[in-house]
């Protein structure tokens, strides 16, 4: 086999072996994998191997391996794999700014097995039957946003209807005009009629967007429903606080504050961390977090790390998080976020994106920058 | 030189005054100076050094004065609103206001105080210091600061009021081909000299070199400049960064490292890119290097951005840039903080 062969080889044997992982039918630990995935990024991808030889500490420990910045996807190719081989290509959503950066995936089973398991977990609460709907914009193809694949995938597997497809125009509530208030009204009513239950998926500008624009109407969703609420506001929107936005979703919605439950995600992750809120949920049987606590599924750990000496802090104190995820067998085994993260007994509080270097004097502050350029 | 003119000139020169014995390192002003500057603004006892005497423009020649007079509105009152760390240049924002008025009220800034307060001392009966700034319908005001700053103080301002901003921005490098050897050398050692003034917290400090040259040579261009500063931080230490610089710094390094090049420059470092990726690197001595095959597609997302440039280049390239980027500085290398002293540093239109 040539270099190129067997790079494949192994990155199809390390798939099945997170994949196995995620079923719960693997043998291996979770630090076993990841050093193995490490190993396989160094020996295949150029930028992982500097950023390895740099830090020059041998890959023996999780917390060895250096964590890739989310900037190194703006900047660089972020893959072991040739373009050729890509199955997929999500985009960044531009966070930390300008120039959009890229997620390659060679292969999007992990993907699938991963999402749907932490999905399945935090989201369903019975065997009652759901309707899944999202306040995005349709899915794009090919899909350029992880999170609206992440979206549609919920849609084919969670959804209890029979011709559940997920490019259904009706499935996505969010076009040109703003949020279609009337389909997510019939929605709802659908939902109710085939005593299932609304699945929601929403980003917290989308329900800001909503919300500030629904006129005092409500809406009241079948009994059971759930609003996953993922990601910040990226200036999109006026900001409000999580329990604020919370209450005013519960409110609208007539629904129990536990049943909108939070997503943590990027597009530089394959994996997604959940709030353990919804009663009868798998991850609130063995989770008791609450709101603002974000529970690592099994196959990814957070490290909060020293911002400058990116060394783990002590246990219950403030980092930036990095994030091991066995799911990014191809690109990055350890992303390095600015996001900052406090361990606690049930899981990772998020406390916000820690600021960059702030503009000092008339010199341009990175973000400035970012900004500047559209992002 | 016309009557108005002349007082209006006549109004600067204590405050030149109290600045050249600011400069004196052993005169007793001289001497207080540096030791509040060390702890007001985190530079070594060296960085302040070389500031001092390279970019506190104490001794400008009349021309510079007179076109710094002409360019200068006059009004009521002025005020000036200063910002932090690149200390020198509350100088210079002073002797504007005192080109605009015999009444200017200046608030310093709160995290950098001390120079304002040291050229005040010196010049006590030219312009008075104010914890806040009140100008009304008539008076102008001359405010530095970040962008976000300047959009609050633009919310806040009364009617009538006359706002001069001046907001972030960076210095530019830019080479064309590849100079000789004697012309490289002075190239790399005054661009180095450029990023370690103000450990490159001002809107003139360079902070990106572009490259129209072959890859070889912007690499190597990049791994000598790293050299060039490593070698400059062992008579200038860079000082102390804050947290968040600390952090930016470090997470610059590493997306860098895996981005492509990276090569050790003192405590900072010089990042290389050869698929033309930008960057702007944060402050502490940090540079990127970027090979490009055309300037001016590199250029055009940047122009409103750029402050000053240094250029190496033909004639006719230099000329492109000069119409393209209308409101940057064009300095020579090393010489990129020291603008003449005929109005703000900042040129770009707001």
């Amino acid at each position: 086999m040539n270099r190129a062969q067997v790079r494949l080889s192994r990155s199809a044997e390390l798939h099945a072996l997170v994949q196995h992982f995620a079923r719960g039918e693997s043998a291996h630990a979770f630090g076993d994998l990841a050093l193995q995935i490490a190993e396989f990024q160094r020996e295949y991808s150029p930028g992982f191997a500097r950023l390895c030889a740099r830090v020059g500490a041998p890959l023996s420990r999780i917390e060895a391996i250096p964590g890739v910045p989310c900037d190194a996807f703006r900047l660089s190719r972020v893959a072991v794999h040739p373009e050729g081989e890509d199955a997929a290509r999500f985009a960044t959503s531009g966070t930390t700014g300008a120039g959009h950066g890229i997620h390659a995936f060679r292969a999007l089973e992990t993907y699938r097995v991963v999402a749907l398991a932490a999905g399945r977990a935090a989201l369903l609460s019975g065997t009652d039957p759901v309707h899944v709907v999202a306040l995005a914009p349709e899915l794009g193809d090919p899909p350029r946003s992880s999170l609206g694949y992440m979206m549609a995938l919920f849609m084919s597997e969670f959804d209890a209807r029979a011709d559940s497809d997920p490019r259904a125009p009706e499935r996505w509530l969010i076009d040109e005009q703003g949020v279609k208030w009337h389909a997510l009204e019939q929605a709802s009513e659908n939902a109710r009629a085939a005593g299932a239950s609304l699945l929601l998926l929403a980003t917290s500008f989308a329900l800001v967007t909503l919300l500030d624009g629904r006129d005092g109407r409500e809406l009241t969703l079948p009994p059971r429903s759930v609003v996953m609420q993922t990601g910040g506001f990226k200036g999109k929107t006026r900001e409000i606080s999580a329990p604020e936005l919370r209450a005013s979703i519960a409110s609208c919605f007539g629904i129990s504050e536990s049943h909108v439950v939070g997503e943590y995600g990027m597009t530089e992750l394959t994996s997604q961390l959940y709030e353990a809120t919804l009663p009868g949920s798998a991850l609130a049987a063995t989770h008791s977090g609450g709101h603002g606590t974000y529970v690592e599924p099994p196959w990814l750990h957070v490290l909060p790390v020293d911002p400058v000496s990116l060394s783990p802090v002590d246990p219950g104190d403030v980092g930036i998080a990095r994030i091991i995820d066995l799911g990014n067998v191809d690109s990055a085994i350890a992303i390095q976020t600015q996001d900052r993260v406090r361990r606690t007994g049930g899981g990772i509080e998020l406390l916000g994106r820690a600021p960059g270097a702030p503009p000092r004097g008339c010199s341009l502050a990175v973000e400035e920058y970012l900004a500047a350029r559209g992002a | 030189m016309q009557a108005s003119l002349v007082a209006r000139r006549a109004r600067l020169e204590p405050l030149l005054a109290s600045a050249r014995s600011l400069r004196e390192a052993n005169s007793p002003r001289g001497q207080q100076a540096r030791e509040r500057l060390i702890r007001s603004t985190g530079l070594s006892a060296q960085g302040v050094e070389f500031a001092l005497a390279r970019c506190l423009e104490a001794t400008p020649s009349e021309a510079e004065i007179t076109a710094l007079l002409l360019a200068t509105p006059e009004s009521n009152t002025a005020h000036v609103l200063l910002s932090a760390n690149v200390f020198v240049a509350a100088h210079r924002a002073i002797a504007i206001g005192l080109a605009s008025s015999a009444n200017v009220q200046v608030r310093a800034s709160r995290r950098e105080p001390e120079f304002a307060e040291l050229l005040w001392s010196g010049a006590p009966h030219s312009f008075e210091l104010k914890a806040e700034l009140s100008p009304r319908a008539g008076d102008h005001l001359w405010a530095y600061g970040s962008d976000q700053t300047l959009h609050e103080v633009a919310k806040a301002l009364p009617s009538g009021v006359t706002l001069h901003g001046h907001g972030s921005g960076i210095g530019l490098a830019v080479l064309e081909g590849e100079p000789d050897a004697p012309e490289l050398t002075r190239i790399v050692r005054g661009l180095a000299e450029d990023t370690v003034l103000f450990d490159q917290r001002g809107c003139l400090s360079p902070r990106a070199v572009l490259v129209r040259g072959s890859a070889e040579f912007s690499r190597r261009f990049a791994e000598r400049l790293a050299g060039e500063l490593g070698r400059l931080e062992q008579q200038i230490p860079r000082g102390q960064l804050d947290p968040t610089e600390a952090a930016a710094s470090t997470a610059y390094r590493d997306a860098a490292a895996y981005a492509g090049d990276l090569f050790e420059a003192g405590r900072g470092f010089v990042s290389y890119a050869e698929n033309g990726q930008f960057q702007v690197p944060p402050v502490g001595r940090h540079l990127h290097v970027s090979c490009v095959p055309e300037l001016g597609a590199s250029l055009s997302e940047l122009s409103p951005l750029i402050t000053c440039v240094a250029f190496a280049g033909s004639a006719r390239t230099a000329e492109q840039l000069q119409n393209q980027l209308p409101g940057a500085r064009f300095s020579d290398f090393g010489r990129m903080q020291c603008p003449p002293f005929d109005g703000p540093v900042d040129r770009r239109a707001r």
